[in-house]
């Protein structure tokens, strides 16, 4: 079966170029899996739908950090480029709880360092 | 230039998760992997582009939220309809409905492919179970045009307005 849907042949270049465009289906699986109740079933093209969303999700939200990043000629994409990138994009209800997220994480990264001191 | 220091672990291979391997398992189950998470984020910076370790791991947690958040909006509509099975359809549906409106063109145009090289391989087409059609989902008709943004364009698309028919809006008269 021919498991890319462009309709190209399934020789070992478009293998590679899939697994480097997706993230590996199982485990993309698990994490749906585990939203739904214990009955429930989830068919494989949503599996493969989800896959290429969040691949489309995470360009989409790299792209517009990479564009801010070049515009001030930084060539590093950090976190809160992220969260801006998640906010101008119209995901404002991820971008404040990920900056917070991040600001614990450095506190928490830099009490670690203290107690090693 | 204000640039961050590049981040030590950049294409990390093997690393799972960023948060330790205290949780083990259970890590791996909430996450996807880090290093797959970079390879796509790569793609869309320029060749100079670099990416630090605290973007990685926002993207990581945000990519989860999000796969959450439009799987469960997608399972409360098949409870509803005392339907067991998720499928593609319920997902566009969702998506529609969480304002996700842009990714459902090119993810409609997908499905009706996938459908049909399903239905290739198992001599029958596919039929939808009850789930939303396309109309319902707000979805425009056959002379729409594909949103073309990121990585779906990859899928090679180019498809007549036709093939934009997904199974479940054709009349079984």
């Amino acid at each position: 079966m021919e498991d890319s849907i462009g309709g190209s042949s399934s020789n070992d270049n478009n293998i590679i170029k899939e697994q480097d465009r997706l993230l590996p289906i199982a485990n993309v699986g698990r994490l749906m899996k585990q939203i739904l109740p214990q009955n429930a079933k989830i068919s494989k093209e949503a599996k493969e739908t989800m896959q290429e969303c969040v691949s489309e999700f995470i360009s989409f939200v790299t792209s517009e950090a990479s564009e801010k990043c070049r515009k001030e000629r930084r060539k590093t994409v950090n976190g809160d480029d992220i969260c801006w990138a998640l906010a101008t994009l119209g995901f404002d209800d991820y971008a404040e709880p990920m900056r917070r997220k991040s600001r614990t994480k450095i506190q928490e990264a830099s009490t670690n360092q203290n107690d090693l001191c | 230039m204000s640039d961050a220091p590049p981040s030590p672990t950049h294409e990390s291979g093997g690393e799972q998760s960023p948060r330790g391997s205290s949780s083990g398992a259970r890590e791996q189950d909430r996450y996807l992997p880090i290093a797959n998470i970079s390879r796509i984020m790569k793609k869309a910076l320029p060749p100079n582009g670099k990416i630090a370790k605290d973007a990685k791991d926002t993207m990581q947690e945000c990519v989860s939220e999000f796969i959450s958040f439009i799987t469960s909006e997608a399972s409360e509509k098949c409870q509803k309809e005392k339907r067991k099975t998720i499928n593609g359809d319920d997902l566009l549906w969702a998506m529609a409905t969480l304002g996700f409106e842009d990714y459902i063109e090119p993810l409609k145009v997908y499905l009706a492919r996938y459908r049909e090289a399903e239905g290739d391989t198992k001599g029958s087409a596919r039929s939808g179970d009850g789930s939303a059609t396309p109309d319902q989902v707000g979805l425009a008709g056959q002379n729409s045009q594909l949103v073309h943004q990121g990585s779906l364009n990859y899928i090679g698309l180019q498809v007549q307005p036709q093939h934009l028919v997904m199974p479940s809006m054709q009349s079984h008269e």
